[in-house]
């Protein structure tokens, strides 16, 4: 009895959590397999499945189809995450654990960048890559993730290398090692999880830039996922059985890689090897 | 603790740093001659019309306007060889999320779609070219051209006409044995045949919506009784005619009470064109205002079954039939004569007209109008139709006044409250009346700034 | 003691050592900072002190800023009702929606925090609501479910209740907003799942070997152990809450029914982009930086009693 209830129970409880939260997925399908007068109806499922809305949505443009502005966020994600977990990695770990003078002074900076709401930063920020001559390409979308990715990821870091014990980074200092080879051969295994999470972070978050992308790219040629999923809404008319269809679609990339992300949350760390 | 004291070090430095920043960034982005208008400045084409010229263009639509005009873009092209374009096109919520940004930072590119609901706000700071001196003659009626106006001068090229109108479910109303609107009804006719349908609907349906926290339904009712639209010169009066917004608002507020309105919880979850939250799509409504554009929306989602009659009328006309969408050139140009020459073409030529269809509505132009009229659709027929029936007593559409976008939603606000019976109807007519002074001192100050 | 925050003093024992070292560890601190450090003066400082600028300015942004000196803070603080309106939604989603998705996600999070079979599937299920979290297919969902006659209502209705438009109704609009930002706990149930994977296996096993219960244990090595990552996701989280947008823009457009949704970053927004007032709404932006940044320090003050951190020695409070 202890067997079946302690095997069994966790299953069944989290069946029906995962239930509750996939329950959008399902509507989510319905609806785009409905055609737009079928959409008022509460009912799940539409009569008939409309599954011609995937393959109208897909090709909705005349000069491009869906597949052209994946790949052109994908490349734009696949810059972004690179260049987000290797900065902020390298940030964090000297903000974390070297000293330096002004270190407090600009950790403090730092997080003051995240406190100011972006809306009023905008127009200077447009100003200023339009000078450089950036605008209309993706360099205002990339090259941020390059400078550290962001205070939120940084500071993120920051908290993980601080919970690690110093008697690893002591011990490789007396073997010889150098500062760099803490933060390679020490600190970045050790802190896989929370780089993970930067990736996985980076990746949904820039996905869902949508501000930023409909500022800085204007030729449709350069469209993201999220600017093209714009061009069904309009004034009055929406089309909303590709809109839903589309949408579902873009959000499979980011499924795709959480499911095979998380695995390396599973994975424990053994600190315990290295203190030798 | 170190980042209190830092804290209060954080801003002056900040400070200082900025202008560091300010004069090393500042100094080396003025090299590059002050930021040329449209993304490519490389070829200063300064006047000569034989060198060849590349004109920014933006507007906002659906794909089928997108294409059209991609096509009708590649007609002029060939018209004018040495002409070519970058288009920018996206839908309505991108659009008027980016121009402000284009605007403020001089890169709106050189022609530009408008809309009467925003085209005020740009004028009056700048941002669009004069464009009186083109001329329309034979092509736009001088009455259209001067209702279109803002200060005596023409900033955008009036495209297609438009009108306000009231939608109605005609199939819901005919099967519930309710008579039909009637062309040409008085507000009072139109409360009075709200009632009486009320009484034959079942009780989770409605004859009419609650116009209550649309500002605009008021300034309709304002403007037919004579009294003027609420803002104008430009912004610079405000007019609101408290005896009829008590008498308004206590109409509506016996009808709420009486349940001819819908409740305001469900009122305040309607999303026009939305198929589940459309007031008429949904089937909770029979009626509901309507715009050229969104009447044919309407028709998608209710395939057959929408007709429309006009706003209801006081003595002086009612509801609003103009051009609302605008073709107009950027002030920060570099091209003002060829985006000149071209924004006229495209409301002239018979080729292009032809390609662009009934993309932007019902063209302005009457013999390209003539051209399209055989293969219009079911939702361009029922346009068509509203603008007819709008247009027997329209009035001029009367935009929020530039510096007034505060006070529409702090309308809507003070009325939700009286909607959710929160406020009264005389409270609200204090608010406004004490309001009002510093209404239009705030406006003097902003438009001195 | 002046960087004691940032890594904690060394342990004492090896002070003098690290004394001698701190002069050749100064520079490399710079290269490792360098990144955000470039990017910083480069790309973000300059629209910083932009804004801070023309927050002494009449800016309508579509013409040149007029200096006004502090005609725009007077205006917040001489009792622009709206501003006064908008902070006190902000104030209340805070307080509602910061310690609700905490405690949320650190119980999803430590659910999932076990080697089950199909666990992969259930993690990627419970974060699903966050992975579409901007999406425009989430306005219609929510409408979906909290419309007058969406599916809440038809629920409730079997019970006999019947519900309001959940969304349309100044009581419980914000409620809905709460409830939608705390069903996007994903990224702070990672982000503990991630700080739950750095626990040591053997602090377990070796308070196993002691006896220790469950709640024992989590209260003795659990929470200290994840205090670090607990204290990020509780500054971060109100540095977030504070400047909400999304929700509140796109499923309770115009700021809801009477504004009773209209929070801090709409208005600030509204201001900017929709009345054209930026030299208001940076002054309004500032107010908020200033307002969180007191915030923020109180919380790293208070850190120092709760937090702890395993580079400071063990032990060591």
């Amino acid at each position: 009895m202890t067997i079946f209830r302690s095997r069994w129970l966790p299953h069944l409880f989290l069946i029906a959590f995962s239930a509750v939260m996939v329950y959008p997925i399902l509507w989510w399908l319905g609806a785009s397999l409905k055609d737009v007068t079928e959409l008022k109806l509460p009912r799940l499922w539409p009569s008939t499945p409309h599954w011609e809305n995937y393959a109208d949505g897909w090709r909705f443009s005349k000069d491009y189809t869906f597949g052209h502005f994946f790949a052109n966020t994908l490349l734009m994600e696949a810059a972004n995450v690179v260049g987000g977990v290797f900065t902020a990695a390298a940030v964090a770990f000297g903000f974390a654990r070297l000293h330096f003078p002004l270190r407090g002074f600009w950790f403090s900076i730092m997080l003051l960048t995240l406190m100011l709401p972006g809306q009023v930063t905008i127009v200077p920020q447009y100003i200023l890559y339009n000078r450089f001559g950036y605008v209309d390409s993706y360099v205002p979308l990339i090259l941020p993730h390059y400078f550290g990715g962001g205070a939120f990821f940084i500071f993120l870091l920051v908290q993980f290398i601080r919970g690690l014990p110093r008697d690893l980074d002591d011990a490789a200092k007396i073997d010889g090692a150098s500062v760099y080879g803490i933060f390679a051969r020490i600190i970045l295994p050790l802190i896989k999880p929370a780089l993970v999470t930067v990736a996985i972070f980076t990746f949904i978050w820039s996905w869902d830039d949508f501000f930023a992308q409909v500022l800085y790219l204007s030729s449709v040629e350069k469209f993201t996922v999220g600017l093209a999923l714009r061009m069904f809404i309009d004034q009055f008319e929406i089309a909303w059985g590709q809109l839903l269809a589309m949408s579902l679609l873009s959000v499979v990339p980011s499924v795709i890689l959480f499911f095979f992300a998380q695995k390396h949350f599973v994975e424990g760390i053994a600190t315990t090897g290295l203190k030798g | 603790m170190s980042r209190k004291r830092f804290k209060g070090w954080g801003f002056p430095a900040l400070a200082l740093l900025l202008v560091l920043a300010a004069c090393g960034g500042g100094g080396g982005g003025k090299e590059s001659e002050g930021s040329p208008a449209p993304a490519d400045g490389g070829s200063s084409g300064s006047g000569g019309a034989s060198s060849p010229v590349e004109l920014g263009i933006t507007w906002w639509g659906p794909d089928e306007r997108h294409q059209a005009t991609l096509a009708a873009l590649k007609i002029y092209s060939q018209q004018n060889p040495g002409v070519t374009f970058k288009p920018e096109y996206m839908a309505w919520d991108a659009f008027w999320q980016k121009l402000p940004t284009l605007a403020a930072s001089k890169t709106v590119p050189d022609v530009l779609q408008m809309d009467a609901a925003y085209i005020q706000d740009y004028v009056s700071r700048g941002v669009m070219e004069d464009l009186s001196d083109i001329d329309l003659s034979g092509v736009v009626p001088d009455n259209i051209l001067e209702n279109v106006k803002i200060g005596g001068k023409l900033y955008g090229i009036p495209l297609s006409h438009n009108a306000q109108g009231v939608a109605y479910n005609k199939a819901a109303l005919e099967a519930a044995g309710i008579p039909l609107p009637k062309q040409g009804w008085t507000w009072e006719e139109y409360f009075r045949w709200a009632r009486d349908a009320k009484a034959k609907l079942p009780e989770d349906q409605y004859p009419i919506g609650d116009a209550a926290n649309a500002w605009d339904w008021f300034q309709w009712y304002q403007a037919s009784m004579g009294k003027g639209p609420i803002m104008s010169d430009g912004g610079k009066t405000f007019n609101l005619d408290h005896d009829l917004f008590v008498k308004f608002h206590e109409e509506l507020s016996a009808l709420r009470k009486d349940k001819v309105l819908p409740p305001p919880d469900l009122s305040l979850s309607f999303l026009e064109n939305d198929p589940q939250a459309d007031p008429m799509a949904s089937g909770k409504v029979m009626t509901r205002g309507g715009t050229v554009g969104s009447v044919a929306a309407l028709e998608s989602l209710l395939p057959g079954k929408v007709d429309v009659v006009n706003v209801p009328n006081g003595p002086s006309g009612g509801g609003w039939a103009q051009s609302t969408i605008f073709l107009g050139v950027s002030s920060n140009s570099k091209h003002k004569e060829e985006a000149k020459k071209f924004v006229k073409w495209f409301i002239t030529d018979p080729e292009g007209g032809k390609t662009l269809g009934l993309t932007r509505g019902i063209p302005i132009n009457e013999a390209i109008y003539k051209e399209l009229e055989p293969n219009l659709a079911a939702k361009d027929k029922l346009s068509k139709r509203l603008a007819e029936v709008a247009s027997e007593k329209a009035m001029p559409f009367y935009p929020a006044g530039p510096g007034f976008t505060e006070w529409v939603d702090f309308y809507k606000t003070t009325m939700e409250a009286v909607m959710f019976g929160q406020k009264s109807i005389e409270d609200v007519r204090r608010d406004q009346q004490a309001g009002a002074g510093h209404r239009r001192q705030k406006q003097v100050n902003g438009s001195a700034g | 003691m002046t960087h004691r925050t940032i890594a904690g003093s060394a342990a004492p024992p090896a002070r003098s050592r690290f004394a001698r070292s701190v002069r050749r560890y100064d520079w490399t601190g710079y290269v490792f900072i360098s990144p955000w450090l470039v990017g910083f003066l480069l790309l973000t400082l300059w629209p910083i002190g932009q804004s801070f600028y023309l927050s002494f300015t009449d800016y309508s942004l579509l013409s040149q800023p007029v200096w006004s000196g502090g005609a725009n803070y007077a205006k917040i603080f001489g009792g622009d009702p709206t501003f006064k309106k908008s902070l006190s939604v902000t104030v209340a989603f805070v307080l509602y929606s910061v310690p609700l998705k905490l405690l949320f996600s650190l119980l999803v999070a430590m659910l999932l925090n076990r080697n089950l079979r199909g666990m992969s599937f259930y993690r990627t299920a419970v974060y699903f609501p966050s992975l579409i979290g901007g999406s425009v297919a989430v306005a219609a969902l929510w409408r979906n479910m909290f419309g007058k006659d969406g599916y809440v209502n038809h629920v409730l209705a079997w019970f006999g209740i019947e519900g309001t438009g959940w969304i349309s109704n100044p009581d419980t609009a914000l409620g809905t907003l709460v409830l939608l930002n705390t069903w996007q706990f994903g990224s702070t149930m990672v982000i503990f799942l991630a700080g739950l994977k750095q626990i040591p296996q053997e602090l377990y096993e070796s308070a196993s070997v002691d006896g220790a219960r469950p709640i024992r244990r989590f209260y003795h090595i659990t929470l200290p152990m994840l205090s670090p990552v607990l204290f990020f996701n509780l500054v971060l989280g109100i540095i977030g809450s504070f400047q909400m947008f999304t929700a509140s823009f796109v499923i309770t457009p115009r700021g809801g029914p009477m504004q009773s949704t209209y929070v801090y970053a709409v208005f600030l927004y509204e201001k900017a982009f929709k009345h054209f007032q930026m030299g208001y709404a940076s002054a309004l932006a500032w107010v908020l930086l200033a307002i969180v940044a007191v915030l923020t320090a109180l919380n790293f003050l208070g850190s120092r009693y709760w937090v702890f951190y395993e580079s400071d020695g063990r032990g060591a409070k």
